[in-house]
């Protein structure tokens, strides 16, 4: 298709694209500037109340019915999933906040110290209570024997 | 003669196209590769945290979280290996995180700003600071969702907001001559109301209609002219693909953020004004005192400049820039030139943002845009 002419290839085609993408940049500028006019606006806000005008009497009709078909057959209805899905979120949000206070209160527990305390009037823990009873009486015991010697 | 058209090398070069151009048209590119895991879920939004890549004496302390806005998937931040802002991040040491609302069921028709500013966003941020470990954090928002971070940046400016960056933010809407969707939903010609009341929420059908309308031949007939033009260019094929995946594939808005979106900002420039009430508390954009970035696109028919550059002149933070970016509402982000204009851009302002050091939200330096 193509024809040699000065060493450079002549593509028709070329032509017509570049004729096309013209015609398109025109054509675009004129769009753009309609869909940016008062015109368009009530028109399209015309063409969306007539839509909702035709369409909201057979939604509300198809809804109604498949409500009533539902229930006769003691069957969950749409407002029924709506409701359990809202109540679902709240108890996740609850969730939410639990999850939150539970982590703080790990976090709390691992920051207690498990070590005794080393100042004198600080209560020591019940477990090096009992290890200083057993060493005084063995102390005592190690006393009286030592008395009976 | 027939054999002979069949087998003809101009008639299978066709056939080639027609294949890959239908193929292109019918199926989805796979999209959002970057490697990630849930961390959070409330009702419909989870909150992903990307796996890091690089190791962890490299990373920046302060996590980045993306909020993007309510009516288009958020993998747009992720859109395929190699033209991916979270990729990107990621690999340049960011502990990366992103808010993805997820699509709106009936049940969540009454959801509004004031949910996703003072539930869902502190909840994301809360855990998000529980993994990271670290009390502050970055932010960063992309067109409704700038709105979104915005208000909460707000009402919130003590929950350890350390940067704010502002992507396309629509929050002044008071030169509606240059707003051609402010003319499409005045009270003169869209009746909300009804719209609602029959949808409940609104549809993704009629988003995509309007921000298609906006630009109809482009959106409409060039851009499928320009997919034919490079159907021997798998770059661009493979690119156009990724874009198509995600322009199509949008989620409703809930009902009532939609009716906020409308009556509060596009008909009545609330918060301009100081009088949007988010569960009773003014949005007070002078209390906005995080190291702000905030990024224009500088042909963005969606978002123009006049609605971020007077908004983020009233916020107070010391650290301020604005930044210009030639491209459209998406292509600065997700367009060619991003990974080489936005993003490296991004990461340098936020990198000297983001070090254990900086105790205080004055600058290291301080640049206008």
């Amino acid at each position: 298709m193509a024809e040699e002419q000065g060493g450079k290839k002549l593509d028709p085609t070329e032509q017509l694209r570049s004729m096309r993408d013209a015609y398109m940049e025109a054509w675009a500028k004129t769009m753009g500037e309609y869909v940016n006019s008062e015109q368009y606006a009530q028109q399209s806000g015309a063409t969306l109340d007539a839509m909702l005008a035709v369409s909201v009497p057979f939604r509300a009709a198809i809804e109604k019915a498949m409500v009533n078909a539902l229930q006769q057959m003691a069957m969950p209805t749409r407002p029924d999933f709506i409701s359990i899905a809202e109540r679902l979120t709240n108890v996740e949000m609850r969730l939410d906040d639990l999850d939150v206070k539970i982590d703080r209160i790990a976090q709390a527990v691992t920051k207690i110290p498990t070590q005794a305390p080393t100042s004198a009037g600080q209560k020591a823990p019940s477990g090096s209570v009992k290890r200083a009873s057993a060493k005084k009486s063995a102390e005592k015991k190690s006393a009286k024997k030592k008395g009976a010697r | 003669m027939p054999p002979e058209i069949v087998e003809s090398k101009d008639f299978l070069a066709m056939q080639k196209r027609l294949q890959l151009l239908t193929k292109t048209l019918t199926s989805s590119a796979q999209v959002a590769l970057t490697p990630k895991e849930t961390v959070w879920t409330l009702n419909k939004a989870k909150l992903y945290r990307y796996v890091p890549q690089v190791p962890k004496q490299q990373r920046h302390p302060v996590p980045l979280l993306l909020v993007f806005a309510l009516m288009n998937r958020p993998y747009i931040l992720d859109l395929r290996p190699g033209a991916s802002f979270v990729e990107y991040m990621v690999k340049q040491g960011y502990d990366v995180y992103l808010l993805d609302w997820g699509s709106p069921g009936p049940e969540d028709k009454h959801l509004k700003f004031d949910d996703y500013t003072l539930e869902y966003i502190p909840r994301a941020v809360r855990k998000m600071k529980a993994l990271s470990g670290c009390e502050e954090f970055s932010l960063l928002g992309w067109c409704i969702g700038a709105i979104l971070t915005t208000i909460y940046a707000s009402l919130r400016p003590d929950d350890g907001l350390r940067n704010l960056i502002l992507l396309t933010a629509p929050l002044d809407f008071s030169r509606k001559e240059q707003l051609t969707f402010a003319r499409w939903v005045d009270e003169k010609y869209f009746d909300i109301d009804k719209v609602l009341a029959t949808f409940g929420n609104m549809p993704a059908e009629m988003i995509e209609y309007g921000a298609k309308a906006l630009k109809p031949v482009e959106n409409y007939i060039c851009n499928y002219l320009r997919l034919w033009d490079n159907l021997d260019n798998p770059q661009v094929v493979e690119s156009w693909h990724a874009m198509h995946t995600w322009v199509t594939d949008n989620v409703p808005i809930a009902g009532a953020a939609f009716r906020q979106l409308i009556v509060d900002l596009y008909r009545n420039n609330r918060l301009m004004k100081g009088e949007l009430l988010i569960r009773g508390e003014r949005v007070d954009l002078a209390n906005i005192h995080a190291n702000l970035l905030s990024v224009i696109a500088e042909s963005d028919h969606i978002t123009p400049c006049c609605q971020t550059e007077s908004a983020v002149a009233k916020m107070s933070s010391a650290d301020k820039e604005i930044y210009r970016v030639p491209g459209g509402h998406i292509g600065i982000m997700a367009g060619s030139g991003a990974c080489k204009r936005t993003w490296p851009h991004l990461d340098e302002w936020l990198a000297k943002r983001s070090q254990y050091s900086q105790t205080n939200f004055a600058p290291p330096e301080r640049k206008v845009g």
